[in-house]
């Protein structure tokens, strides 16, 4: 009686083992297909940026060239990462690179601005001159 | 009462680890660069520029406080560091913008002071053209005026001129117009005296050539050859002397007359006849050709 009691309670558990076992499998499976199978990385927004510096002539204007070129180097980075399956750091890195690309175009504006505005001063000055 | 001590320990330990940790270069660097902005012209000119560094650095400094050392940390501090330039750049464009702006109503009002003064110029040279003009008028009348004038002063010599050959011998010649009138009309022999008869012939040519006050006359006094040289040239002189005299009494203008005696210097005919010595003895008034005197 006892030893058929004793054989009861060891049956049980090796059901509830077996059946852990599988769930933590399949769910450890998923998991590895998920990771496998990841979104790409989404460098769109830091690629259009320096695409912008580069039209804008920040390569000519040398404050902004550094920019830009920092935001090249950054997502090449990111995209190392992406590929290194590190896609938080990745996303991370893309923002330096946006945030550089963003400033290089800004430089580059502010050259010409600029430059702009000596030659209309000079422009009146000038004026002014032959006029007197 | 171990335990609770050991746990006490452990907590204070961990606590003071992150008061220590040591900020990174890239949240310095954030802190340093919106100081900057928004202490400088970026608080006016780009304040939601210098409003979305503010806010990328709260969001640094909270990654910072959750996990000081994180790649997330760092990154984050990176952009707050360059939202911040991008703040001063903007700034700067926007002032840049406004010293064009400047520059282009400077150069507006410099441009249009020159055309006001140009214009004032203009309406000043117009109004000394007219002038002009209007004195050019009166000049080219007085032109034509005296052109008008002239030619009647020409037409009065040649009417003179006509009149002159009725009374008394007239030839052209390249010392002028000579009239000759014979002496013997004039004066009586180795006279200086004018005879009556001569006086009526000299009204006659004095009449005329007061038509043409403006010339210059020269009388000379010619004898034949009978007599001295100097008896001769002192009766020629003396006798061209009176004919200038009475010319001068009929009003022609003294300084415009000159009088000589040539004596027997100049004969016009052969001293050998009594025609010849006749003809010899004579006075001339010469009327200059290009005398052009001003009446008084």
């Amino acid at each position: 009686m006892k030893r058929a009691y004793e054989n009861q309670k060891e049956d049980p558990m090796r059901h509830i083992s077996k059946t852990a076992i599988m769930v933590f499998a399949m769910a450890a499976a998923t998991t590895a297909f998920a990771v496998g199978c990841a979104a790409p990385l989404r460098t769109e927004a830091s690629s259009s940026g320096i695409r912008a510096a580069e039209e804008v002539g920040a390569a000519k204007v040398p404050q902004a060239s550094l920019h830009l070129q920092l935001a090249k180097e950054e997502l090449d980075q990111a995209k190392g990462l992406a590929g290194s399956n590190e896609k938080e750091r990745a996303v991370s890195m893309l923002s330096r690179a946006e945030a550089d690309a963003e400033l290089a175009v800004a430089l580059s504006r502010e050259d010409a601005e600029k430059a702009e505005a000596r030659a209309a001063v000079d422009r009146v000055r000038q004026f002014r001159q032959q006029n007197k | 009462m171990k335990t609770n001590s050991l746990l006490i320990a452990v907590a204070c330990a961990g606590v003071f680890t992150s008061c220590a940790a040591t900020v990174p270069f890239e949240l310095v660097n954030a802190r340093e660069a919106y100081r900057r902005a928004s202490t400088g012209p970026a608080a006016i000119a780009a304040p939601a520029e210098l409003h979305v560094a503010n806010y990328a650095l709260a969001e640094a400094e909270q990654s910072f406080q959750r996990d000081p050392d994180s790649y997330r940390t760092r990154d984050l501090a990176y952009v707050a560091e360059r939202k911040a330039q991008l703040a001063e750049a903007t700034a700067s464009i926007a002032n840049q913008q406004k010293s064009q702006a400047q520059a282009k109503n400077d150069y507006q009002a410099a441009q249009g002071k020159v055309v006001a003064k140009t214009k004032q110029d203009l309406s000043q040279t117009r109004s000394a053209l007219a002038a002009s003009e209007r004195s050019g008028e009166a000049t080219a009348e007085r032109l034509s005026a005296e052109k008008d004038a002239r030619a009647a002063a020409d037409q009065r010599a040649a009417d003179a001129l006509a009149a002159l050959a009725k009374l008394a011998a007239v030839k052209d010649e390249a010392r002028g117009m000579v009239i000759t009138l014979s002496g013997s009309v004039l004066f009586a022999s180795n006279q200086a005296t004018l005879l009556p008869e001569a006086r009526t012939r000299l009204d006659q040519v004095s009449d005329v050539l007061l038509t043409t006050r403006e010339r210059k006359l020269t009388v000379e006094g010619h004898t034949d050859s009978q007599g001295s040289v100097n008896f001769n040239l002192d009766l020629s002189q003396r006798r061209a002397d009176a004919v200038r005299n009475y010319l001068v009494e009929r009003g022609y203008q003294g300084d415009l007359i000159q009088a000589h005696g040539l004596g027997k210097g100049r004969p016009i005919a052969d001293n050998g006849s009594a025609e010849g010595r006749a003809n010899n003895r004579r006075v001339e008034i010469i009327i200059e050709h290009d005398s052009r005197t001003s009446n008084p």
